[in-house]
């Protein structure tokens, strides 16, 4: 057994140079300190992602991505395909812990500033991603073409229509015609089992890639003159990220079980919409503040200043590290902090704020 | 899972290694059993194959005499599907508007039956006699070469 | 001031010289043509109109005092001649619909009329569409009309059928308008108790506008009509529920009450369901009678076809007849026939076989009916079981849309079972329940089944959780075991 498993590895090695990787592999350390265990996030949620893959692969062999048969498809999922109700729960859910997962993630970088020079670029393609993964929402809330999902839709894109100059088209774009209807399904499924993986899965690529070339970030606060701690991240780091992948897997178990995702009832354009229309709760931070903005803003349209703000602050954002000067020169920042803070705390306090409304 | 070259653990006590590697590799292979089985039975085709709730497929044509009538499942509801003596097609819903029972097609008298509470319906689906207060909904039937598919009416 | 009241009031009374010498000249048109003695002028001489004080000239136009014919029938002067089609009933509207001056005449007549005829289904345009179907004259006659309460009068109570019946028994008349409308009306009325006693000379009986009204009379299929399928059973109840009026006959007046409450005036008067039977749909409209003993089974099996086709061939149909039952009436009462429920069948208190099927007279029937009703609760039960086992296994989310759809064939097989109670025969009974049972049966197996697998659901989690558990308690111990036999350093 274990001389063949050595000879494949030594043919593919002649071939390929597979030492020099494990070699590297194997030199590769993970610090630790008092913030390792935000190292975890980027893991889980890439986990998580694997788990949408996978269950996303399998919802497409039934699924049916027409506005006739596309709610029927699931609810056959659901009952008549074996497992199909822990597929499509499990798909659900890993969604909204992935989103949630890459949120912490996230955030733990900033407040670490691990997107300090020289990971730049590690940053960046992380926030790419983030929009990503909205995207991923978005688009895959739609398809199981249910009440909800059919009026959140409107009223999501509805908000990309009122920006300036590009809202229409992109409004005409997203719904593929003036309103939500068939061909807007087709339009969101062929993105978000087509379009938005492909693009991923490239970013997704670079990100691993540059983690991999240039390890784990240390915090500013390390002392550097004190020996650093470390962990080889082969096999003991790895190990204990499939430690933790184990248990969320378990916990996606618990919850496809417990909680499983429900279908509600058939999306139909001509029904007036439900009470109490709600996008998914990590859009619900930006459609609250939406909603408290006046009507006008210096003979602006409140809403259209919204939502040109969110775009500005997201920009700001995402670009931190070329702003953030003193925090790549290996200075304390503490303005990132607070800042850090604030959108935390803003998030947070919104998101309940829309949740309960 | 390719060993760490440079961290080969010495081996502390043989009997207890054993046996955590045998836990850890019998947890590997019973996990993988616990994922795989779940995967491996979403793949197996279902019993019915296929959605089909906007339209059923009721058969060939020949599969119909003239002058009959085939309790058709639609969704969860019964459809009547009924050849006419000229060989037309129609199909209606078989849940008699009195009480639900199925109708089924009188050949002897012409006419769509319940034989509950003896409500008649004609070939067009209208109540003509007997407790019914209301018309049968009617379905479309559209002939698809040699296959005969009811749809719902939108 | 004082000067213009005295001119006025010198004019008032002048006027008034004036008009009470014209009332003591001579109307001409009167003396003139009674002594022509047309039969127009012989007739009013008994019209109501000329008791009132109403002359020719007041329909017809004119100068009534010219002695010259030509100049008292002078159109300058406002002569009509006789009037034609809608002026007939325009002409009488100008008094009988106006209330002021019905008032001058004493009269407590209601001023509607013309109205209401305009509204009806007579008010539609004739054949010629100059003017309308019926004019006043129509049933009134012209020159000979007298009060309502006149026997003399075409629609007085006992006149009115012949009245109706000029235009309304005529075919070749009648099909000009509504050749589907029947023409027999009157001849079945004579055959009805209210025909009866009208011919008899009692204006008490309803005729034809007690029921379809007289001004207002509107198409059957107007929701108005007081003969709308709605309104049938209020309008019988005007007379028969009224116990004064009805006292003279006999009968009872609680036929409405009874009626309202039963399956059938809960169906029409509650829930508006037209199909439902009214009054008229068993006892008949224009030949009103109640249906005799025998026949009561067809009545009913107009609409109830498989129940009353059941007991025709039933042992019940001889056994009734010869001892002058009721046939259905007898189980379901008549006025007040209520939803049936399973405990009609049986020996139960509530039961009505065992009315007739004592266990010491008739203990075959009585051991029948027992075990008719056992079949049936078993039916019952086993259907409610089912029902609420498919409901159990739905409420835990699983997918039974296939039991539900067998659910309905046992359904189907109780509500079969209900109308094959009638064929009064075990055996056959029984071929109508046991379906109905194995399916239930077959029905109760499937949801238990989704109940069950429930349950493995549940159990499959948590054997995949302990496997997860073991593995991840054994992966921690490895990792830790890996990390005591070498901390890294660098």
């Amino acid at each position: 057994m274990k001389t063949s498993l050595k000879k494949i590895y030594t043919w593919i090695n002649s071939r390929v140079e597979l030492d020099d990787l494990v070699q590297f592999m194997g030199k590769k350390y993970v610090p630790i300190n008092r913030h390792s265990v935000w190292y975890y996030f980027g893991g889980v949620s890439l986990f998580l992602f694997i788990i949408q893959v996978v269950t996303g692969i399998l919802l497409l062999m039934y699924y049916k991505g027409s506005d006739s048969l596309a709610f029927e498809s699931i609810q056959f999922i659901m009952s008549k395909v074996q497992f199909g109700w822990l597929i499509r729960s499990i798909h659900s859910w890993a969604a909204n812990l992935f989103i949630l997962a890459i949120f912490v993630h996230m955030f733990s970088v900033f407040f670490t500033k691990a997107y300090r020079a020289p990971r730049e670029m590690t940053w960046l393609t992380g926030m790419v991603m983030l929009l990503l993964a909205f995207g991923f929402g978005f688009s895959g809330y739609l398809l199981p073409w249910n009440e909800l999902a059919f009026f959140a839709t409107r009223v999501g894109t509805d908000i990309a229509g009122i920006l300036p100059v590009i809202g229409k088209p992109m409004l005409t774009f997203l719904r593929a015609g003036e309103d939500v209807t068939g061909a807007t399904l087709s339009r969101f499924f062929g993105i978000h089992v087509a379009i938005l993986p492909g693009i991923f899965i490239v970013f997704l690529s670079i990100h691993l890639l540059l983690v991999q070339r240039q390890g784990m970030s240390e915090p500013l606060d390390g002392h550097h003159d004190t020996e650093r701690k470390v962990m080889p991240f082969f096999p003991n780091f790895l190990l204990r990220d499939l430690l933790l992948w184990l248990i969320v897997l378990n916990v996606l178990a618990i919850l496809a079980v417990f909680f499983p995702w429900e279908l509600g009832k058939k999306a139909d354009a001509f029904a007036s919409a439900p009470a109490g229309i709600k996008p998914e709760w990590y859009f619900l931070f930006m459609y609250q503040t939406l909603k408290y903005l006046p009507a006008h803003i210096l003979s602006m349209d409140g809403e259209v200043l919204g939502v040109l703000l969110f775009g500005a602050a997201g920009a700001l954002w995402t670009l931190v590290p070329f702003w953030d000067k003193k925090s790549s020169r290996g200075e304390r920042n503490r303005f990132i902090n607070y800042l850090g803070l604030f959108v935390v705390l803003f998030i947070i306090v919104l998101t309940i704020i829309g949740w309960l409304a | 899972m390719i060993a760490s070259p440079e961290d080969t653990p010495k081996a502390p006590e043989p009997e207890k290694r054993d046996f955590l590697k045998l836990i850890l590799g019998g947890g590997i292979i019973a996990w993988l059993a616990s994922v795989l089985y779940p995967i491996l039975s979403y793949l197996k085709p279902p019993v019915q194959s296929e959605v089909e709730v906007q339209s059923v497929k009721a058969g060939k044509i020949s599969a119909f005499e003239k002058d009959s009538g085939t309790i058709v499942r639609f969704g969860n509801k019964p459809v009547i599907l009924i050849r006419t003596a000229n060989g037309n097609f129609r199909a209606f819903s078989a849940v008699c508007t009195h009480l639900a029972c199925t109708v089924q097609y009188r050949k002897d008298m012409g006419v769509i039956w319940c034989a509950c509470h003896n409500g008649k319906y004609d070939l067009n689906g209208r109540n003509i006699s007997g407790p019914p207060p209301r018309p049968l909904d009617e379905y479309r039937v559209i002939v698809q070469g040699e296959e005969v598919v009811i749809s719902k009416k939108s | 001031m004082k000067h213009f009241a005295y001119i006025l009031s010198l004019v008032i009374i002048s006027s008034g010289l004036v008009f009470s010498q014209a009332q003591t000249r001579v109307d001409q048109c009167v003396s003139c043509h009674n002594d022509l003695e047309t039969p127009e002028a012989k007739l009013f001489q008994h019209d109501i109109h000329r008791m009132k004080g109403l002359s020719c000239a007041d329909c017809h136009g004119g100068n009534r005092y010219a002695e010259d014919m030509d100049q008292a029938m002078d159109k300058k002067a406002g002569y009509i001649g006789v009037p034609k089609g809608d002026q007939i009933s325009s002409m009488c509207a100008k008094c009988h619909g106006d209330a002021e001056k019905m008032k001058q005449y004493h009269s407590s007549l209601p001023t509607n009329q013309f109205e209401n005829l305009k509204e009806s289904v007579h008010g539609r345009l004739d054949l010629t569409g100059n003017a309308r179907i019926a004019q006043c004259s129509t049933c009134h006659n012209a020159h000979g009309i007298v009060s309502v309460k006149n026997p003399a009068s075409p629609v007085y109570p006992l006149n009115i059928p012949a009245t109706c019946a000029k235009c309304h028994a005529n075919p070749t008349y009648m099909r000009t308008y509504d050749p589907s409308l029947p023409v027999d009306q009157l001849e079945k009325y004579r055959t009805s108790i209210h025909g009866i006693r009208n011919k008899k000379g009692d204006p008490k009986p309803a005729e034809c506008a007690s029921c379809h009204g007289s001004h207002d009379i509107k198409s059957v299929h107007d929701a108005k009509s007081s003969v709308y399928p709605l309104n049938i059973p209020a309008t019988c109840a005007h007379c028969h529920s009224d116990a004064a009026y009805m006292k003279q006959y006999g009968i009872p007046t609680d036929q409405f009450e009874k009626y309202s409450l039963s399956v059938h005036g809960v169906a029409l008067l509650k829930k508006h369901d037209i199909s439902a039977p009214a009054c008229n749909s068993c006892h008949g409209n224009h030949g009103a009678v109640p249906p005799g003993v025998e026949s009561i089974s067809k009545v009913c099996g107009t609409c109830h076809a498989l129940n009353a086709d059941l007991f025709s061939s039933s042992p019940h149909k001889k056994a009734f007849d010869e001892r002058k039952l009721p046939e259905c009436e007898t189980c379901h009462s008549n006025h007040e026939i209520l939803t049936p429920t399973e405990k009609m069948l049986g020996t139960t208190a509530d039961a009505v076989c065992s009315r007739c099927h004592t266990e010491k007279e008739n203990p075959k029937g009585f051991i029948a009916a027992q075990q008719m009703r056992t079949l049936m609760d078993s039916l019952i039960h086993e259907e409610a079981k089912a029902k609420m086992l498919v409901n159990e296994a739905e409420q835990r989310g699983m997918e039974v849309s296939d039991a539900e759809y067998k659910l309905r064939d046992a359904h189907q097989a109780l509500l079969q079972s209900r109308t094959a109670v009638h064929a009064f025969n075990e055996e056959k009974f029984a071929e109508t329940v046991k379906p109905g049972l194995a399916t239930a049966a077959l029905v109760e197996g499937e949801a238990k089944g989704a109940v069950e697998e429930y349950y493995f659901r549940r159990m499959g989690l948590g054997v995949a959780t302990l496997i997860i558990t073991i593995l991840a308690v054994s992966l921690f111990l490895y990792i830790r075991r890996l990390e005591k036999n070498g901390k890294h350093k660098v």
